[in-house]
């Protein structure tokens, strides 16, 4: 924006709470698998399964009932489907790369395929968390040992314990192929994930 | 070291929001990563046909309790640029504060007649409209006394549009304490709906509540 747009621009509505009650009824299986598009469709995203997996945590070690996730990264080709890369060879048909889920428990599990590295980038998984008590805060996941976490912009800007908060770790291979990837989430408090500024940055 | 960005407030009297509110300040983003931090939400047409009037469940059953509302306005980024096809989804308690969620264990009264969940999509020019029933204020800390206002919960999602919001109703007694409403400050007002007459339409009050969608990622690629 220019200094005049700035000056013009409209005031913002506050972003809000979405409180303890966000609808399970608003719900979507296919925003919780991007594998597939629907059971009985023959159609799905290319690239290999993975199932992330974790918890989500209180200041006291707790789990955060009722926390909105959302995902959002680029295909197994590294691109992220954004109005910048319409009609780009590598996009994937079958793969918009936003997910969403609600927990009941706090506990997650989210079924993807592995990104691809983005240009000048290791592959990553931007992760949204809405709840009760919060707006809204955003941070991006890596996994552990990929040999482009030692170039990343964004990992090289955070110092050893903030870069390993930020790791998904294999946790063995579902029966269907699926790697399995944890990743636990601390809202607050001792060992907090680190969390990013996406109206200042 | 990243640079540091906003320190998130803690809403007083919410624990929840004492427990769950990161206390390390926010770390910027390095440009050069920017636009990974850009969902782009893809269009999904789940309304349905009978979604927009929330007042019935369906337009062959009564009336709910309560005084039926119609909510409308505009979907906008900062720069005025109206938003089109956005997804608002939209739920708020019923006429004597219960939602229909199981999750919600406060033994208020349900409403037979009354769901409380409902889509709407905005259209060429980012209006939106949807009726509803005028939500009950409800207690949410009965050992200190503090009531919720009446509010209406928004989702919004469009492209690289994405906030969760709520609209509150001016004069309301409960507006001054509510936690939330302490956070935002003086800009509370801009989620204020601001009363229309509709004596046109079945419905006893209108309030229209137009919604601009601020930060950088609503027009990253403008």
């Amino acid at each position: 924006m220019s200094e005049e747009q700035r000056a013009n621009a409209l005031l913002p509505t506050n972003e809000d709470t979405c409180g303890p009650y966000f609808p399970i009824y608003f719900g979507d299986d296919s925003l919780e698998d991007l594998t597939r598009i629907h059971s009985g469709v023959v159609a799905g995203a290319s690239g290999q399964h993975i199932i992330l997996r974790g918890r989500v945590l209180d200041r006291h070690g707790n789990l955060a009932h009722g926390v909105v996730m959302e995902f959002w990264q680029a295909n197994a080709m590294g691109i992220y489907r954004t109005p910048g890369t319409e009609g780009h060879p590598d996009i994937d048909p079958w793969f918009s790369g936003y997910g969403r889920l609600r927990s009941h428990s706090g506990e997650y599990s989210f079924c993807t395929i592995m990104p691809g590295p983005a240009p000048g980038r290791a592959p990553n998984i931007t992760v949204t968390l809405f709840s009760d008590g919060i707006n809204r805060i955003v941070t991006q996941l890596f996994f552990a040992d990929h040999p482009a976490n030692d170039g990343d912009p964004l990992l090289l800007g955070l110092d050893p314990e903030d870069r390993d908060r930020l790791m998904a770790r294999r946790d063995g291979t579902a029966a269907a192929g699926a790697e399995i990837y944890r990743f636990d989430i601390v809202m607050a408090g001792d060992n907090e994930t680190p969390f990013f500024d996406d109206l200042e940055s | 070291m990243t640079k540091l960005g906003r320190q998130l407030g803690i809403g007083p009297t919410d624990n929840t929001s004492d427990q769950r509110t990161p206390r390390k300040r926010l770390r910027l983003i390095p440009e050069a990563v920017r636009e990974s931090f850009v969902p782009v939400v893809p269009a999904r047409a789940v309304t349905r046909q009978y979604e927009w009037d929330m007042t019935r469940i369906s337009p062959d059953l009564p009336r709910a309790d309560g005084d039926a509302i119609e909510v409308s306005g505009t979907l906008r980024t900062a720069d005025g640029k109206p938003v089109r096809g956005a997804l608002l989804e939209i739920w708020n308690a019923n006429h004597y504060g219960r939602y229909r969620h199981v999750e919600d264990h406060s033994g208020l009264k349900l409403d037979e007649n009354f769901f409380g969940m409902g889509r709407v999509l905005t259209d060429y020019d980012g209006t939106y409209r949807f009726w509803t029933i005028s939500p009950g204020a409800y207690l949410a800390r009965p050992d200190i006394g503090r009531w919720r206002p009446k509010h209406i919960h928004l989702s919004i999602s469009g492209g690289p549009v994405r906030l969760i919001t709520q609209m509150y109703f001016p004069d309301e007694p409960n507006n001054a304490t509510d936690p939330m409403a302490i956070l935002m400050g003086d800009a509370f007002g801009r989620n204020m709906g601001k009363p229309y007459a509709t004596p046109d339409i079945d419905v006893d009050q209108g309030y229209r509540f137009d919604i601009v969608a601020g930060g950088r990622n609503a027009t990253f690629f403008e």
